[in-house]
């Protein structure tokens, strides 16, 4: 009998804490929500001079030996153009922007313009680093905005490779405090160009509560 | 059929002669593989970072490869627990890219040279003789090693290249 109690007495105590992660993981997709809306579509539509639309696909918690939960097949064959910018101060996050080549010639073509018809990589690359720049900027004065936490940035880093080394040098960032991270990716995409935008935001888990509390 | 372990983000292996192939997939990180080649015991670690400084920072056993301090220690006491004998072992390493760059700043995402480093310095301290290295850079690379020969082929799929130290 005690056997049985102390056992319901463990998956009691598991649950309620399942239950507390799922809570927090949903309060978090819904304040990210609230911070893309207000900044960073705004900020993304007036780049690409059209409606944007975005999903966020998932928020979920991440142990360090499991990044095969963020990587499709087809990002694991594609390289990626990415930029990655680190936030600091009253909350420390990391964002990684990452699209396909194609789609990172057509987001330069419309940051630069058409005119200038062989873009050196150099140009690409300034042009994708500074969108990267500009929209984490979104997200951090929509975070400052609604909780008054202060934070600045990095310099965007630039890199192209695959998605799984790019989460890789990512998370090596984060991880000397914490093997649970929280990861959410979003995907932006413009309406009329099509051309889409992954986004991944990733924290430490004592980071996400002060953020959601 | 060949006997391949693959080691993930922060883990370590060490493995006897029934394996053929020790195997990861490093960009910032390094793939620390240390070996015997008289009793074909040999161990490989994805250090993530240099060292542990906070006593509260996990190392669980699926992660003891993710500080090069911890994981040296860890790997040369499994390895002489298996017969190894640490005159005899020796040091191959590959990984430590700077993966993210800034045109302006080069000291910013630079854990890769950090982790490169540290493990230097370990090998030294510990006498581990360190023959032969591909290392820094900006990709990423599949690190193979085979306890049977010494050998460590890497593999860039982006840079479409291949070889064997």
């Amino acid at each position: 009998m005690t056997f049985y109690s102390g056992r319901s007495v463990i998956i009691s105590h598991w649950e309620r804490d399942m239950k507390s992660e799922h809570d927090d993981l949903q309060q978090l997709n819904r304040v990210l929500d609230s911070f893309i809306i207000s900044k960073t579509i705004p900020s993304l539509s007036k780049l690409l001079e059209e409606p944007v639309k975005y999903v966020i696909k998932k928020t979920q918690t991440l142990s360090i030996t499991n990044l095969n939960l963020l990587i499709s097949d087809f990002e694991e064959i594609n390289p990626m153009y990415a930029v990655y910018v680190k936030c600091n101060g009253d909350l420390h996050m990391g964002v990684l922007w990452y699209m396909l080549e194609d789609e990172s010639r057509s987001l330069a073509d419309k940051l630069i313009g058409n005119s200038i018809s062989n873009k050196s990589e150099k140009l690409i690359i300034s042009s994708i680093s500074e969108l990267g720049n500009m929209l984490t900027a979104s997200i951090i004065n929509a975070i400052s905005d609604s909780t008054g936490y202060k934070m600045g940035s990095s310099v965007p880093g630039f890199a192209v490779e695959s998605l799984r080394i790019l989460l890789e040098a990512t998370i090596s960032d984060f991880s000397d405090q914490s093997d649970m991270l929280i990861a959410s990716t979003v995907e932006f995409s413009g309406i009329i160009s099509g051309i889409r935008l992954q986004m991944l935001l990733i924290q430490d888990s004592k980071e996400t509560k002060k953020l959601i509390a | 059929m060949n006997c391949v372990v693959e080691i993930k983000m922060g883990e370590l292996a060490v493995v006897n002669d029934q394996t053929d192939e020790l195997k990861t997939f490093v960009g910032s990180c390094v793939a620390m593989c240390l070996f015997d080649i008289k009793t074909r015991i040999a161990a490989m670690a994805h250090v993530m970072l240099p060292k542990k400084i906070h006593s509260k920072q996990n190392t669980m056993n699926d992660e003891a490869g993710k500080f090069a301090d911890v994981a040296f220690t860890c790997m040369i006491n499994k390895m002489n627990e298996m017969g190894a004998d640490k005159k005899r072992i020796r040091a191959k390493i590959a990984g430590g890219a700077a993966i993210f760059s800034h045109e302006s700043e080069n000291g910013l995402f630079n854990v890769g040279t950090r982790n490169i480093a540290a493990i230097k310095q370990i090998l030294k301290e510990n006498g581990i003789p360190l023959i032969s290295e591909d290392v820094g850079e900006n990709f990423g690379r599949w690190v193979i090693f085979n306890p049977h020969s010494g050998e460590m082929t890497i593999v860039s799929n982006l840079k479409k290249t291949q070889k064997t130290i």
